[in-house]
């Protein structure tokens, strides 16, 4: 392993143990799905889907506010991060909760795969990969620590909602639809960012690892060129 | 086997291997543009702006664009900014290389038997009085007078645009990168390492940072050697930018030497040789991402390659006639361990239990402009600045403990005039000159794909720091950085710094 990817996984591994511990929450509770339900319930519930879908997606930048942050004040730089991406996330998912048994599938589908494929999508998309400047010492650090979780959870919930409503429009097996759109998010963040245009957007690169990997043997024989 | 020479040492000026080579780039540039093995097919592997290219008259109304298919698959390939930097270009050169041979083999007056041991020569720019241009190159004339010398370029401006003199400034380059034991490092603050960070397939913007031997000197002399005009920075040298580069002569020779001090970094005890992660031994390729190909003669058919079919260069058939490596006290950590005072021990690289942490920055962005040099003040932690006066204390008491690094990070550099070279001094201490060589890519995010995050450097500062601490100077609040435009910057180029940071890498 290098030294770069041993960063990477101090990092991303605490944060799929928080993810895989939502997930069995997820699983083992019954769903709450409206607000019928109760303010309480349902936020837990939201609350729950983000940690078990967005934790993972989320080391990028935690790992960037590590870096940038000195070491005596790293675990309130990722708190101050954390926060406002959290509770912004979780209202949004109580919203996404609302309004999906109000939509008609069909219809729901067809906005979704607009959006989707749209160049509005591949903005945001661009904008989750760019990462805030922060400063180091006092106060200015605390804001912008802040600020980047906002406006990064803002353009998480732009490039990210159409998706995440898909599996709340099933009438069952929503959780292994969300771990279905989890993955397929997970691909989406492995591409560059790209112009911004109307394009059929999926896990194309997911899918060529797996190609190249499976039909190796084939793919790895080249030709050499001889003196 | 063919062994690539030393550029000086051809017998003469205009040496037989200069000599085949010239008449071969001659045969080349009279090639279409749509030909695969065309000088200026080869050209637009390495990089490719329609706009630049017309501008500087390397792209005619007349010309046709190679197929679409062509250019999807070979062009724009150039790996900047990446662990691929050097496999890459080993395969770019050795496919020039056999089409240049394959040209030569075909021309008149000896130029089979010429073929049969020709390789491309290396410029050996730190070499003293090698660091001009080899005359070859400077002279518009062939040796019998003739004009029109293909080897010759007008838009190679040199480090004093208007002087007409092109060669490398001895101390704006160096090698201290060959004392680097890792070959790949890391984005967060620490060394990059010799051959440079884990990235995927790195064409274009969003450079995050270079490994060492590329920053220096590959960087600097694209620069010194292509220059531009600090009043414009529509005008610059080829070899100043990525997308032109390719197309000037002199520019396999230089990354011939490059690829040599690839070699020689891999026969030093100390390096710890190229990756066997398998992203990078089976390329780009094995994460989805595009691979690397080469056209070959005599047909231009592709050839596929990784950058684990480049690690040994007694298989792809050819060596260097001087592999030598510098004197193991010559390089950086010995030379630390003196200064300090410090018994002899080896040097390590980056192990598990190391780590980089943030031990400084500055307040804002720096504009850069005309020649006025630019101070910022780098504010210092006092807890990570206490763990670097500890360490470096325990160095010289112990025998085993390692010394801290310490790491400048001049990040998110943009701007639109690749020709700038910078001074970058701290506490008055010169640390090293960077050049923007690929800045306007990355500034401009190639592609219309957004705003580019321009370009980091990383300067190793661990000896200044040594020396503030025995001078007793280290308990400082801050640092006092300065950058000095070697040349003028034009205004209008915007080039800016967004940060500069100082990280500490040890235990």
């Amino acid at each position: 392993m290098t030294p770069a990817a041993f960063e990477r996984w101090s990092i991303r591994a605490p944060l799929l143990l928080g993810s895989g511990a939502a997930w069995i929450a997820l699983i083992v509770q019954p769903q709450v799905c409206s607000l019928h339900a109760g303010l309480g319930p349902v936020t837990r519930e939201s609350a729950l889907m983000f940690a078990a879908m967005m934790l993972p997606l989320v080391a990028g930048p935690i790992r960037h506010v590590c870096n940038q942050s000195l070491a005596r004040r790293r675990w309130r730089a990722a708190a101050l991060f954390l926060a406002p991406y959290a509770l912004l996330w979780t209202a949004a998912g109580i919203v996404l909760m609302e309004i999906a048994p109000r939509l008609s599938v069909y219809a729901a589908v067809v906005l979704i795969a607009l959006w989707q494929f749209s160049p509005a999508k591949q903005l945001c998309v661009n904008r989750c990969h760019s990462f805030a400047d922060l400063s180091a010492f006092g106060v200015r650090a605390d804001y912008d620590a802040l600020a980047f979780g906002s406006t990064h959870a803002v353009w998480c919930i732009a490039s990210c909602s159409g998706l995440m409503l898909l599996p709340m429009l099933l009438p069952a097996g929503q959780v292994i639809a969300m771990a279905a759109i989890t993955l397929w998010l997970l691909s989406e963040k492995l591409d560059k960012p790209a112009k911004p245009q109307w394009a059929l957007r999926g896990p194309a690169k997911a899918a060529r690892i797996a190609q190249y990997w499976l039909i190796r043997p084939i793919l790895s024989r080249s030709v050499s060129p001889s003196s | 086997m063919f062994t690539r020479k030393n550029v000086y040492k051809l017998g003469g000026d205009w040496g037989d291997a200069i000599l085949w080579y010239a008449r071969a780039v001659q045969a080349m540039k009279a090639r279409k543009l749509a030909e695969p093995l065309s000088w200026r097919f080869f050209g637009g592997i390495h990089g490719f702006d329609q706009g630049v290219w017309q501008s500087f008259g390397y792209l005619a109304a007349s010309d046709k664009l190679p197929s679409a298919a062509l250019r999807k698959r070979f062009w724009e390939q150039c790996q900047h900014a990446t662990w691929y930097f050097l496999p890459w270009h080993r395969g770019y050169l050795l496919a020039i290389e056999k089409t240049v041979r394959d040209v030569i083999a075909s021309l008149p007056k000896g130029g089979a038997t010429a073929a049969k041991t020709w390789a491309l020569p290396y410029w050996n720019y730190s070499v003293k009085n090698e660091n001009k241009l080899p005359p070859a190159f400077a002279s518009p004339d062939w040796p019998d007078g003739k004009g029109n010398n293909p080897l010759f370029v007008t838009q190679r401006y040199g480090p004093n645009f208007g002087s007409n003199k092109v060669f490398v400034p001895p101390n704006q380059i160096n090698l201290k990168a060959l004392g680097e034991p890792d070959f790949t490092g890391v984005t967060t603050g620490g060394s990059t390492g010799f051959g440079g960070v884990e990235t995927g397939f790195q064409h274009g913007s969003n450079s995050p940072r270079f490994g060492r031997l590329e920053q220096q000197p590959h960087n600097n002399v694209h620069v010194l050697v292509g220059g531009g005009d600090p009043t414009n920075q529509n005008v610059f040298g080829l070899m100043t930018d990525p997308d032109t580069a390719g197309l000037d002569p002199i520019f396999y020779l230089h990354h011939a030497n490059i690829d040599r001090l690839w070699s020689v970094w891999n026969g030093e005890p100390a390096s710890k040789g190229d990756p066997t992660d398998a992203q990078w031994v089976k390329g780009p390729a094995s994460i989805g991402e595009r691979k690397f190909s080469m056209p070959l003669p005599p047909n231009g058919d592709p050839w596929d390659y990784t950058p684990g079919d480049m690690t040994d260069i007694g298989k792809l058939g050819y060596t260097y006639d001087d592999l030598k490596a510098p004197a193991a006290k010559a390089m950086p950590h010995a030379k630390r361990l003196a200064a300090l005072g410090a018994a002899p021990r080896g040097v390590v690289g980056m192990t598990r239990d190391q780590k980089v942490e943030l031990m400084g920055a500055n307040e804002k962005a720096l504009r850069i402009s005309g020649k006025a040099e630019v101070k910022t003040s780098v504010k210092l932690d006092k807890q990570v600045r206490k763990r670097v006066s500890n360490n470096l204390a325990a160095v010289r008491a112990e025998a085993t403990t390692q010394p801290d690094r310490v790491f400048l990070n001049i990040e998110n550099v943009r701007g639109l005039h690749d020709a700038t070279a910078l001074q970058v001094f701290v506490k008055d201490e010169l640390v090293d000159t960077i050049a923007l060589f690929g800045a306007r890519k990355a500034t401009t995010g190639g592609g219309g794909h957004g705003e580019g995050g321009g370009l980091t450097f990383v300067l190793d500062i661990s000896e200044i720091v040594d020396k503030l601490h025995l001078s007793n100077a280290l308990d400082v609040n801050a640092l006092d950085v300065r950058i000095v435009p070697v040349n003028p910057v034009p205004e209008a180029a915007n080039v800016s710094i967004g940060r500069i940071r100082v990280f500490r890498q040890g235990r």
